[in-house]
């Protein structure tokens, strides 16, 4: 397993994380340069068929990173996306992708750190659960 | 300028556009002076954007936002007939509009432009250089693949109608009325009371400036009465809400007030004359008031009332003593309810506050020992104009030596409400003044935990006041470490020191600073104006920063203790704040632009299964039962895709955020870099 550097997928909201996402760049924090980031208005937006399409493509791993509960900027979108990440765990098990593989977290637009923290731990475990393995 | 395409992902299976025209791209790559260059190998992204299918033009350039670069972007869109544009640069969030207008300016549709964000999410990032480099193009592979399939977008407008609706004629309604009317905007100011001025109107005086009442009211409700701009529907009430933003139709119900307007001057023959009396809500019930009422002596409009619930009229009897008491024939009994139907574009909620009941904390005692007041009693009671015309004295007539005032009571405990009301620090000191004035020899104590004096006034006044009045503090260890009990007829306040020490004081006269809360009908208000509540009650505002007089709702706004607990100046700052927001986008002849992002449907998709309804945090998805499908309200919808995501027939497409949009980004990112 050595040399093996996943490629992860996070879908960003527009508002708070893709934010915090820019804070951690303005402060020059470095993070594993792994994540791959799409910018979504609201992690509301994430429609579950996104993440499979991300783990068809080659991602080993699938973020989705919004604004804390009750700081959505559209009411409550990111709770949509805590209700869909919870079925989608399931399904992913069901098709053998490991749980870890998706994550959802959130990240408010002044939580640099949090966000180089979360991007680090996440890569460190796909480095741990190596490269996603397809049957395809 | 493009050809004819799909749309990207209408359809269940059909995440790929299908571009049936090729696409001329251009992508430009800043190097922001050292920023990007340093961080990675320019040459080599610049050669891989090269090669990207559709890419025709490829450039790196020093400062793309510097005034150069933008005019390089737009004469290579009209040199070389650029369809679409990729800018790997810096984050969206700092040029993505300056682009946008370089496109513009160039005669393409802004929205056929996608940045690449090569500065914050990596060039600073990522230390390693072959590493930024190959993240670099994995991010400009995703933008040339994504606005391939961009749409150009424009931006609506719609018809709107300049007319608003303010609710609530306290401080920050008539504020808020005032500043509009100033503009020539016709407002309709609907008061469910039959009188102007909210709660302030039944203040003696108010802080900082101790000032009276009525001295800072009356001019301003004199200026509202006479201005031909503002419809004032007192004793009304909101019944229904249609509409949106620009074009909202709104029932109000205009209760009969049996007194016609008109010809009442308020003499107040009929009052005398009434054999009915029930508790005076205006005075807190400290006193009664007759069945035909004028509010309180100087309520404007100075003009009766009669109380339908009360009247024996309504209770069968036939007794007719105001109307044979009315020397000017103003007493109509067949007046009806009249319901008026309003269009305006925009509406400010200015509903009030109401007290917490000090009732539901057994420990303050009030409703079971007399001589426990709240505060807003004790404005009455010191108010010329209340129940004892301005003389502080107890239920038995007794006048009181030594008062006990109770900071923070049902506030700042995780009992009842967790925030502080803001303004009980300043009004308690004003009564100690108050006190001082009237009682020159009480004794007036404070109870409190923490003091809240912020701001350029507040400090001063305290320390003001504290030198002139009689005034001992009273440290408690937590806001509620109080309790009030009846002993031998004599009211005892124990409480826990600061220090954690027991100690017993016995005034005469207690008065609490019941927490402000959202008004009783607070929630009835939310539903009909579809908006929601937040904490303690109040309304909750879009962003508590940044948009702190708007709501979830377009054009609904609220302003003053609707919002939260406030003084009068952060109310009058509010109504004001409501009005120039109203002013300035709702503006007479000119259209109403909406957001250009939003939710579109596909209707020969939409299966009808009102997912999407149920899910849109805006209401901005309506359901057509004849045709079985959906339709977005343009005006009402934000653009977050929330819908877009749900639908299961992928009927609706969140416009620039699409399905066909997002998941070419996706293999962009992960098929090459």
């Amino acid at each position: 397993m050595t040399g093996f550097e996943p490629k992860i997928i996070g879908f960003l909201c527009n508002w708070c994380s893709y934010e915090g996402a820019d804070s951690a760049g303005r402060a020059r924090k470095a993070y594993p340069a792994n994540l791959r980031v799409v910018r979504v208005m609201c992690s509301g937006r994430v429609d579950p068929q996104f993440i499979l399409e991300a783990f068809k493509e080659g991602a080993d791993g699938v973020m989705i990173l919004g604004c804390h509960p009750g700081d959505c900027h559209y009411k409550e979108g990111n709770l949509q996306a805590l209700k869909r990440y919870g079925v989608l765990k399931r399904v992913l098990g069901q098709f053998g992708i490991e749980e870890d593989r998706l994550r959802l977290d959130w990240i408010s637009a002044g939580e640099g750190d949090k966000f180089v923290q979360v991007v680090s731990d996440m890569t460190e475990r796909m480095r741990q659960l190596g490269p996603l393995r397809r049957s395809y | 300028m493009h050809g004819t395409q799909q749309p990207a992902a209408w359809g269940l299976f059909c995440l790929t556009g299908v571009v049936s025209v090729a696409e001329r791209i251009g992508v430009y790559v800043c190097e922001c002076g050292p920023n990007i260059k340093d961080a990675m190998d320019i040459d080599e992204v610049v050669r891989f954007a090269q090669g990207l299918d559709h890419v025709v033009l490829t450039k790196a350039f020093g400062l793309l936002c510097a005034v150069e670069g933008q005019e390089l972007i737009a004469k290579d869109i009209l040199e070389h007939n650029l369809t679409r544009v990729v800018i790997a640069a810096c984050s969206p969030k700092e040029h993505e509009k300056t682009f946008r207008q370089c496109l513009e300016k160039a005669g393409l549709n802004p929205f056929l432009l996608q940045i690449a964000n090569i500065r914050e999410q990596c060039a600073w990032v990522v230390k390693d250089k072959a590493l930024a480099t190959d993240k670099a193009k994995a991010t400009i592979h995703a933008a040339v693949r994504r606005v391939v399939h961009h749409e150009p977008l424009e931006i609506k407008e719609i018809e709107c109608q300049p007319h608003v609706l303010v609710v609530g004629a306290g401080m920050a309604g008539i504020s808020a009325a005032l500043t509009l009317a100033q503009k020539n905007r016709k407002v309709y100011l609907v008061e469910k009371l039959p009188c102007l001025g909210g709660k302030v109107a039944r203040y003696e005086d108010v802080f900082p400036s101790l000032e009276c009442a009525s001295c800072i009211l009356d001019p301003i409700l004199d200026e509202v009465l006479h201005n031909e701009y503002i419809e004032i529907l007192t004793w009304s009430e909101v019944q229904e809400v249609l509409g949106f933003y620009g074009n909202f139709l709104v029932k109000v119900n205009k209760k009969a007030r049996f007194v016609d307007t008109e010809t009442c001057i308020g003499c107040g023959a009929c009052v005398e004359t009434c054999p009915v009396k029930v508790a005076n809500e205006y005075n807190e019930g400290l006193d009664e008031r007759k069945a035909i009422y004028i509010p309180y002596a100087g309520a404007l409009p100075n003009v009766a009332v009669i109380d339908q619930e009360h009247c024996l009229r309504w209770q069968g009897e036939a007794c007719n003593a105001c109307q044979e008491a009315c020397p000017f024939g103003a007493i109509i009994y067949e007046e009806t309810d009249q319901v008026r139907q309003l269009r305006v574009g925009a509406i400010v909620l200015a509903t009030g506050f109401d007290l917490f009941d000090p009732a539901r904390a057994s420990q303050y005692g009030y409703g079971k020992i007399d001589n426990v007041y709240t505060s807003l009693e004790f404005e009455r009671l010191v108010n010329s104009t209340g129940p004892t015309e301005g003389k502080i004295q107890l239920r038995n007539g007794q006048v009181p030596e030594k008062i006990a005032l109770v900071h923070c009571v049902g506030s700042r405990t995780s009992q009842f409400h967790e925030h502080c009301s803001v303004v009980c620090c300043m009004y308690l000191i004003k009564f100690a003044h108050q006190v001082n004035g009237k009682l020159p020899g009480a004794s007036i104590t404070g109870f409190y935990s923490d003091l809240c004096l912020p701001g350029k006034e507040a400090q001063g006044f305290f320390n003001k006041i504290s030198r002139e009045a009689n005034i001992a503090l009273m440290h408690m260890k937590h806001p509620d470490s109080i309790e009030m009990t009846k002993e031998d007829e004599k009211t005892v306040i124990r409480f826990t020191d600061i220090q954690g020490q027991s100690q017993a004081v016995i005034p005469d006269m207690v008065v609490l600073a019941p927490a402000m809360e959202g008004a009783r009908d607070a929630e009835t208000v939310a539903k009909l104006f579809d908006i929601s509540q937040g904490k303690g009650g109040f309304f909750a505002e879009e962003s508590t920063t940044l948009a702190p007089v708007s709501t979830a709702m377009e054009g609904i706004f609220i302003a003053g203790c609707a919002q939260g607990p406030k003084d009068i100046q952060s109310s009058v700052a509010q109504g004001q704040a409501a009005a120039g927001r109203i002013l300035s986008r709702l503006v007479p002849g000119e259209k109403l632009a909406l957001e250009p992002v939003s939710a579109e449907v596909n209707k020969d998709f939409c299966c009808g299964c009102k997912l999407c309804v149920s899910l849109c945090a805006y209401k901005a998805i309506t359901y057509d039962d004849v045709k079985n499908n959906v339709a977005v309200n343009k005006v009402l919808c934000r653009g977050c895709g929330v819908c877009a995501a749900a639908c299961p027939s992928g009927a609706i497409q969140a416009s620039h955020f699409t399905d066909g949009e997002l998941c070419e980004e996706i293999r962009g990112l992960l098929r090459q870099g």
